[in-house]
């Protein structure tokens, strides 16, 4: 922490901010004294305790963590949480400074628009040297294969975001832009829900300006620029996907604007035009709102080896066949050295002075700024020109003079300083203020507000560690009364979609491994919940008849190593205890409980739009359990049970029955019937003599021994409870049961052929419905004899072999995707001459 | 002299390849040394998509899908060109390469401006004080930038051997160097990479060369090859071609396809496929002087 930040008492707040020298204090005008808009804010927090207030923090905290914003991108999924973490404290703006910015914002993205569209088109401004031609030629932001393209949404420029700092002297000053894919709207909209929650009555008791008519505006704005093409557009938000630190935000935006978010893989291009790929074929795209960096945006035409990207995008926006926004090239804007250029460029394109200064800013390609440069290298911070990812040399002096126009110098910043919550009570950190824009027919507007950006040390702010950083809602005051909007929680944009039920094979494969992964997940906590019942009290092992059965199952599923040839069975349960710690912890064991509630929400993140917030939230508590400790393993297991319960119920209640909950629940239904075969073979068919001992927990594990308490209430005997599991249609889950909930989702997935049973996914299911109720278990009333048991074995076998056909069929069908591969031609060799 | 060209490549793949998409960099380009009399291309199996443009640097591109599965991809660019015999230029009569260098910098003229963004590196090129080193010795103080350049293409023609399998199309210029053997087009990048790194402009030239068949033979179909160069700005002359590989400034019997800030730019045939496994390729040129005809065109 940097030393000069410093600890707040909370009752006294207004007279114990202390803000660090040579920065702009935006609470306090002078000691014990607040600014005029921050004095509402400040008596109002001054009245809570300490205790009220870390109460507020926690909640704020807590709704963040469950709507997902807090997924951890760089660390396992066990690690605690870090990024852009909300504080909940807002940083308030008097209309007054904000109208400066917003005109200066507009001012500034209206040139850098102007500047896009000359060096993509007639490059006039290189020349008639306004702009050093160093800044086309040297620039890995200057996409050669992008030149001459005109945008079909006819901007350059479409959505714009800066980062803002206010300077020791009280100005705002551009720190930098971002045109490629600018991020951070989600979060600002994320942190605006959850901070007007957590002081509900204050925000509405204030003249706040509301972010959604932005969005809205934004929304509508989309769908007209692609409208200028077509009567009804499909919009899709592109995503790098869940690996990206981003992709919280890229989820919300697409629920949002109600368009579907898509990765790479999802797009495919053919006839000079781009689709998605759907389960039942392909759907043409007229826009992307695209979140990939320029250079990841198309591998072909950019020649890239980057799976993220639409090979062909490029060719796509040069036909004018998809509005991209923004267009791929446009971070060329983010080009550090072009911000020097700014200041001339304004009066030259504009005719105007420049509203919002830069940052001070060299680049060392004129002499003047070289020799500045290179006389107050000290205190100068230097960077690429052209690019903030190179690395700098060892000998900067001499690299300088070497090639001055690779290298740009900036003066260190000063940012503001404001208060931000700590256990304890406020301390001091440092911001800026990321802000945003779009373009529509009418010029650009600017979102009221946007997403303040702290750190307790400056350099943390400068650069992308997001686990460094925090984030604030920034309030705008208004100064008229405010129109009345919905809160963004109750935002439902009424469509100008089609509202397709059909969903993308990629989005159908996760969904699918999802509901397997659930499945999985609470059958094996099932079966180490049954040992551990059993290891209560002292007994030995070998007292116990159902153990050899349950060691069977642990070995099937890998959770106990398998014996040796002279090894000898586990005789007391404190041989087996490391085992099945392992089983439950051990996050390197893929089969652990911890690594498949991992792949769940691997599984969930991927399908993160698809799913309710509800849902999401259970998925986020699942992820919890490592970090919870629980004296009791029995606790713990009840624990995860009772949450992938509530998850079954809340997909039951809220999925609609479209696609997706067909895929998830034919992945629950699958492994369900697999597993239940699995069960039925190693405890009653493999072993003929032990099998009456095992059919207690054979229902225990299944599931189903209420059932057949209150239904038997008898002894435990072979027809009934075979009947129970395997033949009941009405028990959820028997082997009748999942068949036929899979012979009706298979009859409803997309196909060619209108026949019905035409496809060998319902040939599969109709053969197992047909066979599993054909079935007759009335001569094992008579006993169980050697014939039953072979019998019976078959049926078992082959109900598991079709199953497992019938996944493959089904990801061969709909879910296989071919990887593509770049060929470049290896240059032909010349002869030796 | 006129040239019928044909370059053909084929893919073979061993499974299935549902779409292809290619960039295709095979068109001669018009220049003041060559005239280009048509063109042709022939695609197999028939691409559902084609479209043709002129690329940044006025190179003739096209870009094609095949969207249906194909085992085989086959691309036939022919060609009819008339070359001229380019004036060779006063070697001594060019600029010191240091008031080259300053002019560039200062880029008053169109052409100079155009010229200057072959002075920076590109993504084949590179520049170390290695290479560096070794321009040096081409360029002396005061040296004529013509003169220097023939140089420099003489020593990589003396000093590096011609070697296939020394180099592939990804090896960096650093490598070329420490090992001294590449192909055409590794000599081609070194010796960018020495002129830009002395603050000249020189670009990469795609193209071929007419080939004679050893004494006594007939010349065999399809044994030429594409080829590739490089070429140097000079104020007042204009670009010259140098050839390091053959040790020449280019006459008659090089054709030109198209020019960028290196192969990246102007990769004959660039793909991107969908499936397919893996791939085998074969390339066969074939440059043929149409002696008889000359006179017609």
């Amino acid at each position: 922490m940097n030393p000069s930040a410093t600890q707040i008492a909370p009752t006294s707040l207004l007279n114990s901010i202390i803000c660090p020298q040579n920065a702009y204090c935006e609470t306090l005008e002078k000691p014990g004294m607040a600014r005029d808009h921050w004095l509402q804010l400040v008596t109002t927090l001054g009245r809570f305790s300490l205790e009220e207030l870390n109460q507020y923090h926690e909640r704020a905290a807590r709704m963040r963590y469950e709507d997902g914003a807090a997924f951890n991108p760089f660390k396992d999924l066990s690690e605690p949480v870090t990024s852009w973490t909300l504080d909940m404290l807002p940083l308030p703006l008097p209309v007054s400074e904000w109208n400066i910015i917003e005109r200066g914002l507009i001012q500034r993205a209206g040139l850098l628009e102007k500047i896009l569209a000359d060096v993509y088109g007639p490059q006039e401004l290189i020349k008639s040297g306004k702009i050093p031609a160093e800044i086309i030629y040297n620039n890995p932001n200057f996409l050669i294969p992008c030149h001459g393209i005109q945008p079909a949404a006819k901007r350059f420029l479409t959505f714009y975001a800066a980062d803002l700092y206010r300077d020791v002297d009280g100005c705002f000053r551009v720190l930098r832009d971002y045109g490629a894919n600018p991020a951070g709207l989600g979060y600002a909209l994320e942190n605006r829900m959850v901070v007007s929650r957590t002081f509900s009555e204050f925000y509405h008791e204030n003249p706040v300006r509301r972010l959604w008519p932005f969005l809205q505006a934004f929304h509508q704005d989309f769908i007209q620029k692609v409208l200028l093409n077509h009567d009804d557009p499909d919009i899709v938000l592109l995503s790098p996907g869940p690996a990206s630190p981003m992709y919280f935000e890229h989820a919300l935006l697409s629920r949002y604007l109600n368009c579907p978010l898509v990765e790479g893989e999802d797009l495919t291009v053919r006839d000079g035009e781009v689709f998605l790929k759907e389960l039942s074929g392909l759907k043409p795209i007229q826009g992307i709102f695209r979140h990939l960096a320029d250079s990841q945006s198309d591998p072909f035409a950019l020649r890239k080896s980057t799976s993220k990207g639409v090979a062909g995008l490029i060719q796509i926006s040069r036909e004018q066949n998809a509005a991209v926004i923004n267009p791929i090239g446009s971070g060329f804007i983010e080009t550090p050295a072009l911000a020097s250029l700014l200041p001339v460029l304004h009066q030259h394109l504009l005719n105007e002075k420049m509203i919002l200064e830069n940052h001070p800013t060299w680049w060392c390609k004129s002499m003047d700024s070289l020799n500045f440069v290179l006389n107050n290298l000290s205190r100068l911070t230097v960077m690429p020109a052209m690019s903030r990812s190179v690395k700098l040399p060892s000998d900067l002096a001499s690299a300088i003079r070497e090639a001055p126009h690779a290298f740009a110098a900036q003066k260190t910043v000063f940012p503001s300083s404001v208060p931000v919550w700590g256990k304890q009570g406020f301390r001091s950190s440092y911001a800026v203020m990321r802000v945003f824009a779009f373009a529509s027919a009418q010029g650009f507007s600017v979102m009221p507000g946007g997403l303040a950006i702290v750190a307790d040390e400056i350099s943390h702010l400068l650069g992308n560690s997001f686990d460094k950083q925090q984030s604030k809602d920034i309030w705008v005051y208004s100064d008229k009364p405010l129109e009345h909007t919905h809160e963004i929680k109750d935002v439902r944009i009424v469509s100008n979609f089609k509202r397709g039920s059909d969903l993308p094979s990629r989005v159908a494969d996760h969904l699918l491994w999802l509901g397997r992964y659930l499945e999985r997940a609470e059958a094996r906590v099932r079966l180490i919940r049954s040992v551990f019942q059993r290891m209560t009290g002292e007994h030995h092992l070998k007292d116990i008849p159902e153990i050899p059965y349950l060691l069977d199952m642990l070995r099937a599923q890998h959770i106990i190593p398998k014996l040796g040839e002279n090894e000898e069975e586990f005789s007391h349960f404190r041989e087996l205890a490391p085992h099945l710690n392992q089983a439950l912890y051990h996050q390197e064991q893929t089969e652990s409980i911890i690594s498949i509630l991992n792949q769940v929400q691997r599984s969930a993140r991927n399908v993160r739009d698809r799913l309710s917030f509800e849902t999401l939230r259970v998925i986020n508590r699942l992820g919890t359990f490592s970090e919870r400790s629980f004296r009791d393993p029995l606790e713990l297991l009840d624990d995860i049970l009772f949450a992938l319960s509530a998850f079954s119920g809340l997909a039951m209640e809220s999925m609609t029955r479209g696609l997706g909950w067909r895929f998830m629940d034919s992945g629950r239904r699958i492994e369900r019937a697999i597993l239940l075969t699995d069960l039925i073979y190693m405890g009653v068919l493999k072993n003929k003599e032990t099998a009456h001992s095992n059919l207690e927990v054979l229902l225990e594990m299944s599931s189903s021994i209420m059932t057949y308490r209150s239904r038997y209430k008898a002894t435990f005997q072979f027809a009934p409870v075979l009947d129970l599991l395997l033949i009941d249609e009405s028990n959820p889950k028997s082997l009748a049961f999942q068949c036929s909930q899979l012979a009706d989702h298979v009859e409803h997935l997309p196909k060619k052929n209108e026949l019905r049973f035409s496809s060998p996914e319902e040939k599969i299911c109709l053969e197992m419905l047909t066979s599993v109720r054909l079935l007759d278990l009335t001569s094992l009333k008579q006993g169980y004899s050697v014939i039953e048991n072979i019998r019976l074995t078959d049926f078992i076998q082959s109900i598991t072999s079709k199953m497992k056909m019938l996944a493959k069929e089904i990801n061969i069908h709909y879910l296989t995707r071919v990887p593509s591969v770049p060929h470049y031609s290896s240059f032909p060799r010349d002869r030796e001459t | 002299m006129n040239y019928q060209i044909n370059h053909q490549t084929i893919y073979n793949y061993s499974e299935l390849a549902s779409i292809s998409q290619n960039e295709l960099f095979l068109f001669p380009r018009e220049t003041e040394k060559q005239k280009v009399i048509q063109s042709t291309l022939n695609i197999f199996p028939k691409p559902q998509y084609t479209r043709q443009r002129v690329d940044y640097f006025g190179n003739i591109t096209q870009v094609f899908m095949v969207q249906h599965p194909h085992n085989e991809l086959s691309i036939t660019a022919s060609s009819r060109v008339m070359t001229l015999v380019p004036e060779t230029p006063v070697i001594a009569g060019t600029p010191p390469w240091e008031s080259v260098v300053q002019r560039l910098g200062v880029h008053e003229h169109p052409e100079e401006l155009d010229a200057y963004q072959y002075v920076f590196i590109s993504p084949q090129t590179a520049i170390t004080s290695q290479i560096k080193s070794y321009a040096q010795l081409s360029f002396p103080p005061g040296m004529s930038i013509l003169a220097g350049a023939v140089n420099l293409t003489n020593r990589i023609f003396t000093e590096f051997s011609y070697d296939e399998s020394a180099t592939t199309v990804d090896t960096p210029v650093e490598q070329v160097l420490l090992n001294k053997k590449g192909v055409c087009q590794d000599f081609a990048h070194f010796a960018i990479s020495c002129l830009r790194s002395l603050g000249m402009a020189a670009r990469y030239v795609s193209g071929y060369l007419e080939t004679a068949p050893p004494p006594g033979k007939p010349k065999m179909v399809g044994a030429d090859a594409s080829h590739a160069w490089f070429a140097l700005f000079v104020p007042g002359t204009g670009w010259v071609d140098l050839d390091p590989t053959n040790n020449i400034m280019t006459g008659e019997q090089h054709i030109t396809v198209a020019w960028g800030r290196d192969y990246t730019d102007v990769t004959p045939v660039k793909g991107v496929v969908m499936g397919g496994g893996s791939h085998s390729l074969s390339v066969k040129v074939d440059v043929s002087a149409d002696r008889q005809c000359s006179l017609e065109f």
